[in-house]
């Protein structure tokens, strides 16, 4: 009981406050919630593409396909596990558990919200970047112990790209994180003051320094796509190129956990964007829509939100074929739907409203990002692989230097301003 | 490089035209697929599907009159008219009559060849069978027509 | 089948560079291929990435129909001749039915020629509707193959209106048209032409102007023009490399005398103009029904032809522009009910052939995209 009262009385995450049991419950939490939202991820990304495509994607597994992603896991899981003769086994083994973990473990730092973390690392950032660089490492791994040509080439080409999109990457960062000491002083590296001090200075980083900031977001957002081998920059595992990727060889199982490693990559390079320059866990519009009654209407909004997608399942229940083989689907989202709506009532109390807050508009950021991700899929040819290059290196770098050189030249304005002026005095 | 095509280039213009088209097709009233087993497709009258035998609708007697113009003009030679002659009328009539789908093509030209209206191709395409032997067809299966196998589930 | 033979006779570059130095492989893009539109077979020379050489196996679809062509009479050989170029049937039944009526010395009725016509124009758009479909998806945009196939669904609907079937249509026979137009075709193709104008907009939306669309296209498979008439090459691969040869104007059939169309004509040859020559084929298509449709003659559909159709000996080669390049027919007739050759010249067949000089030199992922504008369809060259 005291623990309970503790966790929810306390304003620090619970790794910063040594909480020992919190910190592994967020962690399992975490966990947990990667892997639904990889699920979900799954189904919308059918879902969109197929509406962006004109037809309707699954709608036969469960009501309008939302049981295809356990549908599909049961098979993975099934599956035969083919181990290619002449694999080296122990490095083909390893390959996909060292890519789950580099991108579970970019998630410890991720903040929700202000105690929605598991941990606030000093050097959050940096870390993220870090363990995501490893990523590399596994694939090269997998593409090597498949002991075949094709995945080999797949997997250098594919850790090519991710590390000279890196560089870009990390340059956007650095020009985000320079604009963490404006007010305060002092910059930081840890992923819930970069948030704070946005909140501090009352505006999300993308709109600092207009455009300069957008700018940062702009190259970051592009080079976080080739990083994530995604349309456009999926040549490494496009279907109708020679070379089929890294993971050509692994079934089942194994195969899955390269698909989770992906979508959790895709999530934590978007936490990543949300935070640095989209102001994480705030709300939208802190400054202009102020006071008291805009704030209780924002705490509304997440219970408003589960309350339409509760709608949309009854409406979609209703709207379902009259035909007796659809009885259990209408019924089954049916119960959904109030499901839902149950959710959404809990959502309204005021305790749970607070918290629910910031991991509500830090999930719809995240959101907003997959969906980019997915209608970029949808939209756009794929480049060959030696325009990737050509774009990485050649345009994305020397734009990232500039931004970040401008950023800091606009930011250290004043004491530029009192140098020159002394100077020319 | 002039200014407009310069300021289109920078601003990504055309990746955001692409965006825009498909934008627009993601609402659910553009979906055009038909889910097939509840919605079937509108048939046009002319379509070229499964073989039928007529027979008169009053007097219940087969329109054949076993002249065997089809099976001449059938490209596949799959077509074959037994018949033999009525000592009284002293015209031919229909004994037998086999039809192999597995190897129709679906051409028409033997319904164009038939005189007598008799042989025609019905709009039915759901002509799947579990073995070879059912895909040959015989007069009381032309004669009876398509009979799609009702599903309860 | 050795597979020596093949490295041997062919001429492929050299790397210039030692045996240990060089990357050399030799890759199978096998017949069975998301990209190869079909069964196609091509064996690559690479160094690391860029194309030596390439070699193509074709056969893996051969029926043979020219075979076929010499046990059955010519009426019965109407519907196998759809099955070659399966996308663009009413075509090849165009073709054949043409050069048989040029050995009987027939001539189609007007009425017959108009409706021809028509039906071959949507055809045509059908067939450069499936090219970029596909095409844009070998190169990766994954949706204009959906907008394309929705909007081709609306011509086989007419189709299947006509002439009972979609794909492999028979639409016409020796002599003429067999099916009269049904109660509002008129109305429903014209219709279709300003249904599908806009939708010639959003696909160049999609995909003209865009950078990555541009980059994946512009100066890859380069073939000048001296090149494409030495090869043989003909149709927007031709076109599109700045010779302004068109069989409709050059040596018009059916009833295109009689309508006003461009002929539109690129100025480099490489990927990206084929794809812009064949989407103001399109329009020009839609030109041409609009004109077509608003007009029919009245008349017979059909002409006098025996019911048993037995042409002079002769020989007679008869050609028409069908969407992917020049098909040809050369029939040999010895006097009696059955032809004693038909051999067909399909235009994918020729145009396949100039794989290999804009492959070299150029990168893997080039080849697919090389392969999708060359548009080939292995019914036709597999015959």
């Amino acid at each position: 009981m005291h623990a309970l009262t503790d966790y929810l009385r306390s304003n620090v995450t619970p790794g910063e406050a040594g909480d020992l049991l919190w910190a592994t419950i967020y962690v399992l939490l975490v966990v947990a919630a990667l892997s639904v939202a990889v699920m979900l991820m799954t189904w919308l990304e059918r879902k969109i593409l197929a509406h962006i495509q004109i037809r309707y994607g699954p709608m036969r597994v469960g009501p309008h396909g939302l049981l295809q992603p356990i549908a599909d896991s049961l098979k993975l899981l099934l599956k035969e596990d083919i181990i290619p003769a002449g694999a080296d086994k122990l490095v083909f083994w390893l390959a996909p558990v060292a890519v789950v973990m580099t991108a579970f473990t970019t998630f410890l730092v991720v903040p929700f919200g202000r105690t929605h973390a598991v941990t606030d690392i000093n050097i959050g950032i940096l870390f993220m970047l870090g363990i995501s660089s490893l990523s590399v490492l596994s694939i090269i791994m997998g593409g090597w112990a498949s002991n075949s040509h094709y995945p080999l080439m797949g997997a250098l080409r594919s850790s090519a790209q991710m590390v000279s999109y890196e560089v870009p990457m990390a340059m956007a960062i650095v020009s985000a994180i320079l604009m963490t000491s404006l007010k305060t002083g002092t910059g930081t590296l840890s992923m819930i003051r970069i948030v704070e001090s946005q909140a501090v200075q009352g505006r999300w980083f993308i709109f600092s320094f207009f455009p300069l900031g957008f700018l940062a977001f702009v190259i970051f957002g592009i080079a976080m796509i080739a990083e994530t081998n995604r349309a456009p920059f999926d040549l490494p595992e496009a279907e109708s190129e020679l070379v089929a990727g890294f993971h050509t060889e692994y079934s089942g199982f194994r195969w899955s956990l390269f698909f989770l490693a992906e979508y959790a990559g895709m999530l934590a390079v978007s936490s990543i964007a949300v935070t640095l320059w989209l102001g994480g866990w705030l709300r939208p519009f802190s400054n202009a829509l102020a006071g008291k009654t805009w704030d209780l209407a924002f705490s509304l909004l997440p219970a408003l939100t589960v309350f339409a997608l509760a709608g949309i399942c009854l409406l979609g229940a209703v709207r379902m074929p009259k035909h007796p083989s659809f009885k259990i689907q209408t019924v089954g989202l049916a119960v959904f739907g109030l499901f839902l709506g149950a959710v959404g009532l809990v959502l309204l109390a005021p305790q749970v409203r607070e918290r629910v807050q910031d991991m509500y508009w830090f999930s719809v950021k995240v959101a907003f990002f997959m969906y980019l991700y997915i209608w970029y899929r949808g939209t756009f040819p794929r480049y060959r692989f030696d325009q990737l290059m050509k774009i990485g290196w050649k345009v994305l770098l020397p734009l990232s230097l500039a931004v970040l050189i401008l950023t800091a030249l606009v930011g250290i304005r004043q004491e530029l301003a009192t140098v020159l002026m002394g100077v020319l005095r | 490089m002039s200014l407009a095509p310069l300021l289109r280039k920078i601003f990504l213009v055309d990746l955001l035209k692409g965006l825009k088209v498909t934008l627009k097709y993601q609402g659910p009233k553009e979906i055009v697929t038909e889910q097939y087993p509840l919605e079937r497709p509108a048939i046009a009258e002319r379509f070229r599907g499964q073989p039928r035998m007529n027979v008169n609708p009053e007097t219940g007697e087969p329109l054949c009159i076993a002249c065997g113009l089809c099976a001449l003009a059938c490209p596949e030679k799959l077509i074959t008219v037994g018949s033999e002659r009525n000592p009284e009328t002293k015209k031919k009539e229909l004994t037998a009559f086999s039809y192999d789908i597995s190897r129709c093509m679906f051409c028409g030209l033997c319904e164009e060849a038939c005189p007598s209206d008799a042989l025609e191709l019905s709009q039915d395409y759901e002509m799947a069978t579990y073995s070879r032997d059912e895909l040959l067809l015989n007069r009381e299966k032309l004669e009876k027509g398509p009979e799609p196998t009702v599903y309860e589930r | 089948m050795s597979e020596s033979k093949f490295y041997e006779n062919t001429e492929w570059q050299e790397t210039g560079k030692t045996f240990l130095d060089s990357n050399e492989l030799i890759l199978n893009m096998g017949p069975q291929h998301p990209s190869t539109h079909g069964v196609l077979r091509v064996i690559l020379k690479l160094d690391g990435e860029k194309v030596l050489g390439t070699d193509c196996v074709i056969g893996y679809l051969h029926r043979g129909v020219e075979k076929i062509a010499e046990n059955r009479t010519y009426v019965q050989f109407n519907p196998y001749v759809d099955r070659m170029d399966y996308v663009a049937a009413v075509s090849n039944g165009l073709g054949y039915c043409e050069a048989v009526e040029k050995l009987l010395g027939v001539e189609a009725p007007e009425r017959a020629r108009y409706i021809r016509v028509i039906l071959t124009e949507l055809n045509r758009l059908a067939s450069h509707q499936v090219w970029l479909g596909t095409h844009a998806l070998d190169i990766g945009a994954l949706t204009p193959l959906f907008y394309c196939f929705r909007d081709r669904e609306e011509i086989l609907k007419i189709f299947e209106k006509y002439c009972g079937a979609r794909l492999t249509t028979h639409a016409f026979r020796i002599g003429g048209c067999q099916y009269e137009i049904y109660e509002g075709f008129q109305k429903e193709v014209l219709d279709y032409c300003d249904f599908v104008l806009p939708k010639i907009d959003e696909y160049e939306e999609l995909l003209t102007t865009n950078r990555i669309w541009v980059e994946r296209t512009k100066g890859v498979g380069v073939l000048s023009g001296a090149e494409c008439i030495e090869l043989g090459a003909t149709g927007p691969v031709l076109r599109g490399s700045g010779v302004k040869w068109d069989l409709r104007k050059a040596q018009p059939y059916a009833a295109y005398s009689k309508f006003e169309f461009d002929i539109p004509i690129g100025k480099n040859g490489d990927t990206y103009d084929r794809y812009l020559v064949r989407i103001e084929e399109m329009r020009q298509s839609v030109r041409i029904l609009r004109q077509a449709a608003s007009s029919i003659p009245e008349g017979p559909i059909t002409a006098k032809v025996p019911k048993v159709l037995r042409p002079p000996a002769g020989e007679i080669y008869h050609s028409i522009e069908a969407p992917k390049g020049e098909l040809g027919y050369f029939i040999v007739s010895d006097g009696s009910t059955q032809p004693y050759r038909v051999r067909v010249r399909p235009p994918s067949f020729v145009n396949l052939q100039a794989l290999d000089k804009m492959v070299r030199g150029w990168l893997v992922a080039d080849v697919v995209a090389v392969i999708g504008t060359l548009d080939i369809v292995l019914g036709e060259v597999d015959r």
